[in-house]
């Protein structure tokens, strides 16, 4: 086990250097310069983007300018383009902030996911069955932005209170507990708009899952023990399907970062999606490296990290 | 049965845990509840987040819109747009002039010129009252005495690297008058004592020496303006508000003056307004509350520069920067480079403004709060936010909601805001205009004839409905409509296809068997480009090309990159027409734009637009000090250049803006009154006024 979780380790960290490499090529490659050295526009004279230019290291070879990040992202100067502020202390910033709304809607997705995808199984081929594929497939197949677009324009119209942006301006000086609700009602929105794909997708797993188990042998043991339909649905039955699930606790981790750049920005919600959103369209490469650094890190941490559950719920997995 | 439950109690749990927290959150009706301190704060939107919270670096909209509410000038336009002064109380403009004693010279008498001569012709014409208009005008004659003065300049050698000269003038005795006012005629005035031809042969190569020998020649045609025979140096004398103190208390002075002067001019500093300050030619500290500024030339429209914000100069001076760079612990590389723009004043301002700066989140917010020692007295608003949300739909539902107060929605929002009355629409003409330019260098478009009939072909009105949703105002000429130089008395070209297709039938142009226009067996064919990006433009482009098919005229249109389209098309001169706009200034100036002078590569008077009338009216203006002058100026300028037509001026946009009706402005005698906005378009103006009621008020 032990000789596993190391080597495994130590190939990840080479794979992580090969994205890491990969991702810097292909960020620097693609067409589009940083907006401060901009030939276009007017306002720069060419001198000003000379000198920004050698401030950037933008001249320099490519594995030099690879050589110049890492080293200033390990040292802690990384710095944006766009203000000059350090990098870390801001992404971690605005993960600070996508964090409620990725802890929010998990919540959901896996409170809702459940018992809709149980239910479904359990009644196979009911009406409720057919409605629900028919909802998950819908909610899974409509661009998002756009459900969240007729969300907002209908709360707004019909309950006339604002859901952009983290909370309501203006409120630092009334009673906490009013600014703890005005939070909590700008956390509901965009994180239900959120989670509805996550709830389409994982409802589906989950009544798959159920069907499978339920036409097992030991099931049918169960019943013909004569136990009553709910054990055997939630305790023999649930049990066994929740086994892959658990794996799906160690993809979430690379969500963290970047899960939601359209809803924070429909939204106005000053996260870390918007963050990267924002960096690429105005080409600011340490943002934008960075973030896909960390998503990557995150990424393999993740696989890793579901692997290893595996083998602990599920003991007829054994790692070498 | 354990799990069951939970899988079904959970997720409601959850449900109403969160969707309760609607009943807490205000609606637009209900603001103050929980929250009384919401009637105390304005909250604006914005598209787009700040760039650089520094009044001599910013360029950007939003920069300038805090930089407006942190930072004070020395002056700025009142109500009506006549200047007001703010951290100045008041100025006068005099002028100094000086004038060469030319010994080769001759009075109309025949009688040789010398500087003791010429003193006492001058004096005794003013004291005997024989020019009547010198005697109001001059305070003071000086004779000065012959001295010496070396220059260094850089000239493009024959490889295209400066070479560096060495210019020495031995200036020959001047007189100087001290003017109460500016008067560019004042040397015509002097004509009868001085005779007409004077300046004519004056041994100019005497006084000028180049070193080394051999630029003598090359420099030769600009020898007078090392020297000029007649020079005017106006000179603005500033008396500073005493008593005023900068947010963290460091009182403001003449100190503060010179060094945003400076700062302006420090090359390392990029700042984008240098040009407007280069005609200055010493800013002095006559006392802590008293600058002097003298000018190098005139130019009226200079003035209009000090309504820049002033800097604090003791957190921005070499020794503030130093502390700055220690306490950062920089590199040596980034200390050597270190300037001005990196420095954290620019993300933290301190200014004497109405607002307080308290912090800026990035993308999100920037904060302000009231200036309670504001010498105007303090604002209404304890608070100012400025919110971005990069999204006008978002925009519009965050102000639906109450959320902000403030912002500035698309045409196509406006028109559903003057439908309903629960908000304050406004509608602004703004200070640009749109246009269709030829290129009047091209034969087909020398005739201003053709220039007429192109206009008179589109139907201006019918843009303005349908691409502006009636936001816009058809114009005439170069001059924003709000302004006093617009001349209101010019007529509009007419829509007339008809007598468009008669005016260019008498030029010579008859329709051929396809139905184009034909002349010498040409048809009347050119391209009609602009950039891509901007739907407005590209929809009149659109618009023009039909409108011209339909009398005979055969335009193709192209859209290009911004990059592209100014490199290649505009600054080289290689187009025929182009769909553009103009953002115009207060000032009068059109120099840059109409000028013959500034037809070249690089430059605004793309078109190419000569006339010599127009030159000489434009120079004039920017000479002239007197307004009511000025303004009978520009309206002779605007009329010859709406005869001339060498645009087609299409229509002025109007900007717009929605306001909460709660808020009101208060009165001194505490009533308050309905917002309304000013003459010259402005909505804020009374910001400081500004107050939020907890009811909508009934007007």
């Amino acid at each position: 086990m032990w000789a596993y979780i190391i080597r495994n380790f130590l190939q990840r960290c080479v794979l992580l250097f090969i994205v890491s490499v990969m991702a810097h090529s292909i960020v620097h490659l693609a067409p589009g310069e940083p907006s401060e050295v901009d030939p276009s526009n007017p306002r720069m004279q060419p001198e000003d983007i000379k000198k920004i230019r050698e401030a950037f290291h933008l001249n320099d070879p490519l594995y030099l300018q690879y050589y110049y990040w890492m080293r200033d992202l390990f040292t802690g100067e990384l710095k944006s383009f766009k203000d000059s502020q350090p990098v870390l202390p801001k992404i971690w910033e605005r993960f600070l902030n996508s964090l409620p709304l990725f802890i929010c809607a998990t919540l959901i997705v896996w409170t809702l996911a459940f018992p809709t995808g149980i239910h479904a199984a359990v009644r196979r081929g009911s009406a409720y069955d057919r409605g629900s594929t028919f909802i998950a497939y819908a909610l899974i197949s409509i661009p998002g932005f756009f459900l969240s677009y007729i969300m907002i324009l209908w709360v707004v119209d019909t309950f006339g209170v604002p859901v952009i942006g983290m909370r309501t301006f203006g409120m630092e000086n009334a009673h906490p507990f009013f600014q703890t609700m005005d939070r909590i009602w700008h956390l509901v929105i965009p994180s239900i708009m959120s989670a509805l794909t996550g709830i389409a997708i994982l409802s589906r797993y989950v009544r798959s899952q159920m069907l499978e188990v339920i036409s097992q042998d030991y099931v049918r043991t169960a019943r013909a023990k004569g136990l009553d339909e709910d054990t055997v649905i939630y305790h023999h039955a649930l049990r066994n399907a929740l086994l892959p699930f658990v794996t799906l606790f160690g993809y979430l981790l690379p969500s963290l970062i970047g899960g939601s750049v359209i809803f924070e920005y429909i939204f106005a919600w000053p996260g870390l999606g918007r963050l990267g959103y924002e960096a690429i369209l105005s080409r600011d490469f340490p943002i934008i490296l960075t973030i896909n650094f960390i998503a990557a890190a995150l990424t393999l941490a993740g696989t890793f990290l579901s692997d290893i559950l595996y083998a602990v719920v599920d003991p007829r997995i054994r790692l070498e | 049965m354990k799990i069951k439950w939970f899988l079904i109690i959970a997720p409601a749990l959850l449900s109403l845990a969160l969707l309760q927290s609607y009943f807490w959150v205000p609606t637009y009706e209900t603001q103050t509840k929980g929250n009384p301190d919401r009637v105390w704060k304005f909250i604006e939107a914005s598209i787009g987040d700040a760039k650089i919270l520094n009044p001599i670096l910013n360029a950007d909209t939003a920069s300038g819109r805090i930089v407006g509410l942190v930072f004070d000038s020395l002056l700025d336009y009142d109500e009506e747009l006549n200047r007001r002064g703010r951290l100045a109380t008041d100025w006068t403009i005099t002028e100094e002039a000086y004038l060469i004693i030319n010994p080769d010279a001759q009075f109309p008498d025949g009688i040789q010129v010398t500087a003791n001569a010429m003193k006492a012709r001058i004096s005794d014409a003013i004291e005997n009252g024989s020019l009547p208009k010198l005697k109001e005008l001059v305070t003071e004659i000086t004779l000065l005495p012959k001295r010496k003065r070396t220059e260094e300049i850089a000239i493009p050698g024959a490889d295209g690297k400066p070479i560096s000269v060495e210019v020495k003038v031995q200036v020959p005795e001047r007189l100087q008058f001290s003017l109460k006012r500016v008067d560019q005629n004042f040397f015509k005035l002097l004509e009868p004592i001085i005779g007409a031809n004077y300046e004519k042969n004056v041994p100019i190569e005497k006084w000028v020496e180049v070193s080394p020998q051999e630029h003598q020649k090359n420099l030769r045609p600009q020898f007078a303006e090392f020297l000029p025979v007649f020079e005017h140096h106006p000179i603005i004398l500033f008396h500073l508000r005493k008593g005023v103190h900068f947010h963290d208390g460091h009182e403001f002075d003449a100190g503060d003056v010179k060094f945003t002067y400076e700062a302006l001019m420090n090359s390392k500093n990029l700042s984008p307004r240098t040009s407007n300050f280069e005609p200055i030619k010493t800013v002095e500290i006559v006392d802590s509350h008293t600058v002097r500024v003298v000018y190098k030339r005139l130019f009226s429209p200079a003035i209009d520069a000090w309504s820049i914000g002033i800097l604090p100069e003791h957190l921005l001076n070499e020794q503030a920067l130093q502390r700055e760079m220690d306490k950062r612990g920089l590199s040596k590389q980034a200390k050597a480079e270190f300037g001005m723009r990196d420095s954290q004043f620019n993300r933290h301002p301190i200014g004497v403004g109405p607002f307080r700066f308290v912090k800026w989140q990035g993308d999100e917010l920037i904060h302000l709060i009231r200036n309670d020692d504001y010498w105007e007295g303090a604002p209404e608003y304890k608070e100012f936010y400025y919110r971005i949300i990069p999204d006008a739909i978002t925009q519009e539902v965050e102000f639906r909601t109450g959320a902000i107060d403030t912002y500035s929605p698309q045409p196509h929002q406006a028109v559903r805001y003057k439908k309903d009355d629960t908000y304050q629409p406004f509608s602004v003409l703004g200070f640009g205009y749109v246009y269709i330019g030829y290129n009047n260098r091209r034969p087909l478009f020398v005739d201003k004839r053709v220039r007429q009939a192109l206009g008179m072909a589109i139907n201006a009105d019918e843009i303005i409905e349908y691409i502006l949703y009636g936001e816009g105002e058809k114009i005439t000429g170069p001059y924003p409509k709000s302004t006093q130089w617009y001349n209101h008395k010019v007529k509009q070209i007419p829509y007339d296809p008809k007598k468009a297709q008669r005016i260019l039938a008498k030029l010579g142009w008859k329709k051929n068997a396809q139905g184009w226009l034909e002349k010498e067996g040409k048809i009347f064919e050119f391209n009609l480009i602009t950039n891509n990006g901007n739907l407005q433009r590209k929809a009149i482009m659109t618009i023009a090309q039909n409108s011209w098919r339909k009398i005979g005229i055969k335009c193709n249109t192209q859209l290009f990159e911004w990059a592209v389209f100014l490199k290649d098309f505009v600054n080289s001169g290689q187009f025929d027409a182009v769909v553009l706009g103009w953002s115009m200034g207060m000032d009068p100036d059109l120099y840059q734009i109409w000028h013959s002078s500034q037809a070249g590569p690089q430059q605004l008077n793309f078109v190419g637009y000569n006339s010599p009338e127009v030159d000489q009216l434009i120079v004039q203006i920017r000479q002239e000090y007197d307004i009511a002058t000025q303004r009978n100026l520009t309206h002779q300028l605007h009329s010859i250049i709406a005869e001339d037509q060498p645009y087609t001026f299409l229509y002025a946009p109007r900007s717009n803006l929605v306001l909460d009706k709660k808020i009101v402005t208060m009165e001194k005698d505490g009533s308050y009154s309905k917002i309304k906005k000013t003459k010259s378009g402005s909505v804020f103006f009374h910001f400081n006024r500004w107050r939020k009621l907890e009811y909508t008020p009934k007007f």
